[in-house]
């Protein structure tokens, strides 16, 4: 009878441990993902309008998922605890459900990081950035949100275009329309500015002198970003997942051992 | 880095007869070089220096150009002016300067440059017939510097090789390299799947393990209750009596 007790005591025990474990990393798991979506880097408007922006809402699910595992977890602690067979299948049920929906959170941000190709930046850009004219309201916001966006990103990391100030030469562009080659061979956010936000030397920035344009591309400064937020949200989630699972594992054999 | 110079301001210099020298304009080596409708070309610096006092222009050309132009043009005529080139002439002059801004320099000096169709405020002014207005198709052109002296040619340098402009390409529809699935999608896919499958498994296997499920005869001698008559007591109310 005494082995039987020191088990059901280490199970006891091993569970309670594993809900803990569960609870902070819920807590952490929504931090995370607030963090993601207050956007720190401005990027979303380009995501809104390639209608590519699912990382967000994988985001957006892993802060509930989070809250939700915190107060499961303090339902598996009471109910192993009182060794409650009703309370320990409401917890593995709702867990069940909980386990889907990061699953589902996991699946989609891996899955949506693989979209954000340089193409699919360059494409927007040519296709937005300055558009002088808007077919509805929605397109107009989307193209205020992009020229905003790209503008921010060339002044703030020194940087033009995707690959570099070669793709407004190379591409047509909603750009070039209203802005003719000799004037504006790349956009005036290209060029090294000074403390009053004017370029420092026009005429070198147009010739494309080094030191008075900005030669590098922008595609880093942005890939970098949403590549850490979509593995931070996918290989998070799996990791908690995997723990998940054992700890759920674990309350099922318990579940079924204890007697009425 | 390198800072640039890019004034270019002219005088008229004078010389008797016309001489032909071997320099050959060039691109500079800048970003820039080539754009849509400009490009760059580095300053004839030290090349005329024989010529004090004569004038240097540029003579912008298409191929037949090449072979129309005659170095006896002179800058004001409309026959080469930039407004009608290239549909009515086939070659223009332009970005005229006195000598003095292609002195010779200390060899490590900056470069200079000069922007060919930076000026687009007299692009369709026909009053400035040597505007230095951006250039009307992707070309190929082919420049030569020409020194005159009171409207009279002294010096010309060589053709330059053919210069071709960029011509801009449709925006990219496709994806391009890097899309399609990564093996880190696939692998977090896949074990989740199989962990979600084994998870329902092991409850419906927990439900079924107690009596809920139905099946319930794992314990076959859990059916029925047997009633013992232990003491053989058949008849409780004889002893009674």
């Amino acid at each position: 009878m005494a082995k039987t007790d020191n088990g059901i005591r280490i199970c006891q025990g091993l569970l309670i441990l594993g809900n803990v474990v569960i609870g902070m990393c819920g807590i952490a798991l929504t931090a995370e993902c607030i963090f993601f979506v207050s956007d720190p880097h401005g990027l979303y408007p380009l995501l809104e309008a390639t209608e590519n922006d699912d990382i967000y809402a994988a985001a957006w699910i892993g802060i509930f998922v989070g809250f939700a595992l915190l107060a499961l977890s303090i339902l598996g602690i009471v109910g192993v605890m009182k060794s409650n067979k009703t309370l320990l299948l409401v917890y593995i049920i709702l867990m069940l459900i909980t386990y889907a929906f990061e699953m589902a959170s996991c699946i989609t941000a891996a899955t949506h990081r693989d979209f954000l190709t340089p193409n699919l930046f360059l494409k927007q850009m040519l296709e937005r950035y300055l558009k002088s004219d808007a077919d509805n309201n929605n397109d107009k916001w989307m193209t205020e949100g992009v020229t905003k966006t790209w503008n921010n990103l060339m002044l703030q990391n020194q940087c033009c275009g995707v690959h570099g100030p070669s793709d407004w030469q190379e591409y047509t562009s909603a750009f070039r329309v209203t802005h003719n080659d000799a004037d504006y061979p790349w956009p005036r956010n290209c060029c090294v500015m000074d403390n009053r936000g004017e370029p420092i030397n026009l005429d070198g920035c147009k010739l494309g002198v080094p030191g008075f344009y900005n030669s590098n591309g922008c595609y880093d400064a942005i890939s970098g970003p949403l590549n850490r937020q979509a593995w931070g949200v996918a290989w998070f989630g799996f990791a908690i997942l995997c723990w998940t699972f054992c700890v759920l594992l674990g309350t099922m054999f318990y579940w079924s051992r204890i007697a009425y | 880095m390198r800072p640039l110079l890019l004034l270019l301001l002219l005088l008229l210099a004078t010389a008797h007869g016309l001489d032909k020298l071997s320099y050959r304009p060039r691109l500079a080596d800048l970003e820039g070089r080539v754009t849509g409708s400009t490009f760059v070309l580095e300053q004839p610096r030290c090349i005329f220096d024989k010529y004090n006092t004569a004038e240097i222009w540029l003579v912008v050309a298409t191929r037949a150009g090449m072979g129309d132009f005659n170095d006896s043009a002179q800058p004001g005529m409309p026959e080469w002016s930039f407004q009608r080139f290239p549909a009515n002439t086939s070659a223009y002059l332009t970005l005229g300067a006195m000598q003095y801004h292609y002195r010779c320099l200390e060899p490590n000096r900056e470069l200079t440059v000069l922007r060919v169709g930076s000026e687009t405020s007299c692009a369709d002014n026909a009053s400035v017939p040597n505007c230095n207005g951006p250039l009307p198709s992707p070309g190929p052109y082919w420049v030569k510097f020409l020194a005159l002296n009171d409207s009279e040619s002294i010096a010309t340098t060589q053709w330059s090789g053919p210069i071709t402009l960029r011509t801009a390409r449709a925006i990219p529809s496709s994806p391009g390299t890097g899309s399609g699935r990564s093996g880190a999608m696939i692998a977090i896919t896949a074990i989740l799947s199989v962990l979600l499958a084994i998870l329902l498994a092991a409850f419906l296997a927990m439900l079924c393990s107690s009596e809920a499920c139905g099946v319930g005869s794992f314990r076959p001698d859990s059916a029925s209750i047997h009633r013992y008559n232990t003491h053989h007591v058949y008849d409780q109310s004889a002893a009674r009596l």
